[in-house]
């Protein structure tokens, strides 16, 4: 039986939001796939273009960037710059073709465990039909 | 019309007062159908100065070098420089001023309109001129371009041989000068982002096709930025091939230097490095179109670089390089900015 | 010199009935770096941490990791594990294959692989973190609090109760605010001034607080625990030590302008005392409304001053001092009526606003105490109240509710009727907001007692014809238009952040919110703190409140205030940001986006101020070039954790 292709998912989670959710999914033994590995950083204003390209030219099939919903950024507004940024990492990637599936963002705060879980078992059930990531992939 | 006339006895007295180091500006080119930057110290000089549709380069990298320049000097002269700028070019000056890199009062902006016209694309010359020589290009007062070659004068309606960037541009005359020759005639773009049209319109596995087909020719250069005035940055964070070493760089420096990319210019790495670019670039690319012509391989960075521009000024509201005093546009947020794509 | 050593905890079954510890441990141990890898059931009890308290020491370790739960949970246990072997704090780091992990996924083998992922990124991480030290920064241990109503005057004593020296700010001739132009408060009816006037004298004479009354705050540089303040003292032309308030003076003196303190229902001279319980107990010459001292234009003030207190040569004075926090209550002032079109912009001489009516109420208001119309001095027989006016009205005035206009047109209502037996009071509302203790009981004692009438419905336009005020309203209940021919009209008009508290906050680089009043930290759970550090909000200056609320935001800033004041030094996480100059451009963007204004650019190049920095690591994100990096989170970390998290 052919192995199922499992997407390999980078997750930037910021510490005082995204991060605590997802602690949250765990204190209340919700169930998601083992797809995503988080990395956790201090706020989704310090998530840099960068790391989104390096994600996928190191082999990631999706990228998801998690912070805190607008006005409730631990540090005020770091939130609001990573809206616009990524939001331009977002659609230069799909100009250059990558499907848009792959990079995700979401507003998770520290009291939406559920939440966190159905993305994580959204995101790996959306990949899964794409295959693996070859196009930034080094090879 | 805009004349070089106008500018070369303000550029003469200047030199001759001792006001300007020296004035960048365009001189005759050798082959007929670019012209060559050149440098006036003196005043007697001034007279190499033209201004035709064949000044397409976009002067304002110099003042990057010259900054440069200035840096290293024990003493350094701080006279203003003179530079001849197009109205693209204006607003690669904004957005230096918009970062600090210069002060207002380090250049002498002498300001060409290109009123209805614009520079000469030299691809389509050469298909127009079907193997005859050009010596000279003049822009005439019907809306023509005029040739002079061996075999006497041709004439080409300007739309069949104007850069591709000037039919979308946005600015044909400078949004900032101290002096300036022709008219500030408004264009009105009917769709601003037009040429971007054709490659939106594709699916997205064709869309990759296309970009891969390009970028798999990029060979690393680095042409594109090293022609780029907004690439002004002492190491490129992406790939810095001139990190200097000295006795004087210490074990962090050494350890904070990320090799984000690999040297080998397959197309995964190149992606990257053109992505980092594009992204870099998003709210400072002015569309002078330098990247491109500069490319050996014709790669049509245009369509990168442009696509942001075009999603600052849709998402954001955001236009570049006309206001010096207008924040970035990754340092600044509006509290409306579209987040219909976040979970 | 990389020895990093592993610790992986079983945390009972709750890690290792998922995730195959010893398969991890082993792992572990043969990635680079890693001398020492080992598996334990509860690293953090006791013989846990001595196990990494003994590895640290023996096998010479310079980073560890713990994989275990959250690190909000144990980060600090295992950190001060690592300092008492004698490693740095910060050399340690969590990495999380609970919650993350092995709570949350069923197939073991696959749990164990992201398990071993998550410790290998971290393992980057921590191999590249530095010794770091909290930061601590001298603290001024004196406060400034700027505004002199109840919640600045409550503020001033709890700091000065608790031994700080404190400089309490007011830009009028006397403390007391808007509460001491108040007749009586709801819902117990005390007379305002008398329990106000007690504290005001406690803090005019608390040998820790220096009032200067008659200043402004001009300029604030600096920052927490640190701050520098310019406060203009402006001159009142009295010395107010001398002054023995005769009164001599404003019988001679020939202007007449609008009465502040009365809201313009009466007039006082160039010279005179906003109120007779004024503190400090001093006469003040207006110099705006005065006919001129250069030259000295009339000088019959002078002439007739007994004491030899009038100085005309006194000059305004800008003092400096330096505070380590401070404290902003600078409160309301009401919605101007001359915004309310429908209402008669202001002009109609027997529409009154709340503050208005409150001083015809006063004992020592404009009519003594009796309820006089302004036009023509007669005892109004019927009047309207009209609530919400310019509150909850997104489209032409403003969106918010003002809180205390519900309770005070009651009250109001009541005082009439108790002034004016025959009176009837008509009240139009939307709604009866009357949350506060007592405050309902107040309500249905106005409604049953006094016989007030509430009609539910908006007033559409109020106009004058005949000597009465007209008003046209509606009662949506019985769903008839109303039109009642009023004496007098009195108008809730909404609360609004006081004049000029726009241009202090720019001084002191206070945000706003949308509607022009102090933003706090967080609306639910720090609603004292500015988001400036160091600045503390109290009073109506952050949000319309009524008195209650307004002294336990002053105590409550004093309080956090004292969180500052009460040390010598104060620490800082040393996780901040760091520029690499020779990188920086100067280009300005990480000042512009640092939400806490530690970035700041100096010839050419930025420095960052790392008692502000918080290390939210936004101004890294932003430089195209790298140059600015957060400590022990720098790019090339994350860079590492990136790759390992992809299993390379």
């Amino acid at each position: 039986m052919a192995e199922e292709f499992e997407p390999k998912i980078v997750a930037f989670l910021c510490k005082w939001c995204s991060s605590a959710g997802s602690d949250l999914a765990g204190v209340s033994r919700m169930e998601y796939p083992p797809n995503v590995v988080p990395i956790q950083v201090m706020c989704s204003g310090s998530i840099s273009p960068l790391y989104i390209f390096s994600a996928f030219n190191k082999g990631a099939d999706g990228v998801l960037v998690s912070g805190c919903h607008p006005g409730d950024c631990h540090y005020i507004k770091g939130n609001l710059y990573a809206r616009r940024r990524l939001n331009l990492v977002k659609r230069l990637l799909e100009y250059v073709g990558l499907e848009p599936q792959r990079f995700q963002m979401s507003w998770v705060s520290a009291a939406e465990g559920t939440k966190y879980t159905q993305i994580i078992k959204d995101f790996v059930k959306e990949l899964k039909p794409l295959g693996p990531q070859a196009k930034l992939r080094r090879k | 019309m805009a004349r070089i006339e106008d500018l070369k006895e303000e550029a003469r007295k200047l030199l001759r007062e001792g006001k300007l180091k020296y004035i960048i500006g365009y001189a005759m080119g050798s082959n007929g159908w670019m012209a060559n930057p050149v440098f006036i110290k003196k005043p007697e000089e001034v007279d190499k100065l033209i201004w035709d549709p064949t000044c397409v380069h976009n002067l304002t990298r110099f003042l990057v070098d010259e900054k440069r320049r200035k840096a290293k000097e024990k003493q350094p002269d701080t006279r203003p420089v003179g530079i001849i700028v197009k109205g693209c070019d204006s607003r690669a000056i904004v957005v230096l001023l918009q970062e600090k890199f210069i002060n207002r009062n380090d250049v002498y902006i002498l300001g060409v309109s290109c009123e209805k016209a614009g520079v000469v694309d030299d691809h389509k010359l050469v298909k127009k001129l079907k193997g005859k020589k050009p010596k000279k290009i003049e822009l005439g007062d019907k809306g023509q371009f005029i040739i002079s070659t061996d075999e006497g004068k041709i004439e080409f309606p300007v739309g069949e041989l104007l850069a591709e960037r000037c039919l979308e541009c946005k600015a044909n005359f400078p949004v900032i000068y101290d002096v300036l020759s022709g008219e500030k005639i408004k264009k009105t773009l009917e769709k601003p982002f037009g040429s971007l049209e054709k490659i939106e319109a594709l699916s997205a596995e064709e869309r990759w096709n296309f970009w891969k087909a390009e970028l798999d020719k990029c060979i690393r250069c680095y042409a594109c930025r090293s022609v780029c005035p907004m690439c002004y940055c002492d190491e490129c964070v992406i790939d810095s091939i001139n990190m200097a070493v000295t006795a004087d760089t210490s074990a962090e420096e050494k350890a904070q230097k990320i090799k984000w990319v690999q040297r080998s210019p397959e197309a995964s790495e190149n992606f990257v490095y053109h992505l980092v670019r594009a992204i870099h670039l998003g709210g400072r690319c002015i569309d002078c179109g330098e990247c491109e012509r500069a490319c050996p391989l014709d790669i049509p960075l245009r369509f990168l670089n442009k696509k942001l521009e075009k999603e600052a000024q849709e998402l954001f509201g955001y236009e570049v390089g006309f206001d010096p005093a207008q924040p970035s546009l990754i340092s600044c947020f509006k509290d409306d900015d579209p987040e219909d794509f976040i979970r | 010199m990389k020895r990093t050593g592993v610790f992986i905890c079983h945390c009972g079954i709750n890690i290792a009935g998922t995730v195959d510890v010893k398969k991890v441990a082993q792992e572990l141990s043969q990635h680079p770096g890693v001398v020492h890898a080992e598996d334990y059931v509860y690293m953090c009890s006791d013989p846990g941490q001595n196990l990494i308290i003994q590895a640290i020491k023996n096998k010479k370790l310079d980073h560890v990791v713990v994989a275990c739960c959250s690190p909000n949970l144990h980060e600090t246990t295992f950190r001060n594990a690592s300092t008492a072997a004698g490693l740095n704090a910060f050399r340690c780091e969590i990495a999380n294959i609970r919650e993350q992990c092995s709570w949350v996924h069923k197939d073991k083998s696959k749990a164990t692989q992201k398990a071993t992922k998550i410790i290998k990124s971290t393992v980057e991480k921590v191999r590249r973190n530095e010794s770091l030290e909290p930061l601590s920064v001298p603290v001024t241990r004196r406060a400034m609090v700027v505004g002199g109503g109840i919640a600045g005057i409550q503020a001033a004593l709890d700091l000065a109760n608790s031994g700080f020296e404190v400089i309490l700010v007011e830009r009028s001739p006397s403390i007391g605010g808007h509460m001491i132009q108040l007749s009586e408060t709801f819902p117990t009816l005390d007379c305002s001034q008398c329990i106000l006037t007690p504290k005001m004298v406690e803090v005019s004479k608390h040998p820790k607080v220096r009032l200067m009354t008659y200043s402004e705050v001009e300029e604030v540089s600096g920052y927490v625990g640190n701050f520098k303040v310019k406060i203009l003292k402006k001159p009142t032309y009295v010395d107010k030590d001398k002054c023995n308030l005769c009164d001599e003076c404003s019988i001679v003196c020939p202007v007449v302008v609008p009465n502040e303190f009365d809201l313009g229902l009466t007039g006082r001279r160039a010279i005179y005392i906003p109120f007779p319980q004024a503190i400090p107990a001093s006469y003040t010459l207006d110099i705006k409304a005065c006919p001129g001292l250069l030259p000295i234009a009339c000088g019959k003030c002078a002439d007739v001053c007994d004491a030899k207190a009038i100085d005309y040569d006194m000059k305004p004075q800008v003092l400096e001092e330096e505070v380590g926090a401070i404290i902003v209550a600078t409160g309301y002032d009401l919605y101007d009526k001359e915004n309310m079109a429908e209402y008669g912009y202001g002009k109609i001489p027997d529409v009154l606003d709340g503050l208005q009516f409150e001083r015809l109420c006063s004992a020592s208001g404009p009519t003594k105490g009796q309820i006089l119309r302004p036009s023509d001095q007669k005892e109004p027989k019927e009047v309207v109240f009209i609530q919400c006016s310019g509150s909850r009205d997104p489209e032409n005035h403003c969106a918010y509710c003002s809180k205390i206009c519900c309770m005070y047109t009651i009250k109001h209502a009541m005082l009439y009727k108790h002034h004016v037996h025959d009176g009837q009071a008509y009240i139009f509302y939307i709604d009866i907001r009357s949350g506060g203790k007592g405050y309902e009981e107040f309500v249905q004692r106005a409604v049953e007692e006094d016989g007030v009438l509430y009609l539910r419905g908006k007033v559409s336009k109020i106009f004058e014809e005949n000597g009465k005020v007209k008003v046209w309203g509606v009662d949506t209940l019985t769903g008839k238009p109303i039109e009642i021919d009023a004496d007098m009209v009195v108008l809730a008009q909404a609360m609004r952040p006081s004049k000029g508290a726009q241009e202090l906050a720019k001084k002191l680089k206070l945000a706003l919110d949308k509607d022009g009043f102090l933003s706090e930290a967080h609306p639910k759970l720090r609603p004292v703190e500015s988001v400036t550090s160091g600045m503390f909000l109290a009073g109506a200056a952050q949000a319309p409140k009524d008195i209650p609320e307004a002294v336990a935001q002053a105590s409550g800033a004093a309080a956090k205030a004292i969180t500052i004041l009460s040390q010598e030094r104060l620490f800082h996480a040393p996780t901040v940001a760091k520029v690499f100059t020779n990188l920086c451009t100067g280009c300005g963007m990480c000042v512009q986006v640092c939400p806490y204004d530690a970035i700041t650019l100096k010839d050419g190049k930025v420095e960052i101020n790392e008692v502000l920095c918080e290390g939210c690591g936004t101004c890294s994100a932003t430089c195209l070039r790298s140059a600015i990096q957060v400590k022990n989170l720098s790019q090339n970390q994350v860079h590492e954790m990136i790759n390992a998290c992809l299993g390379g």
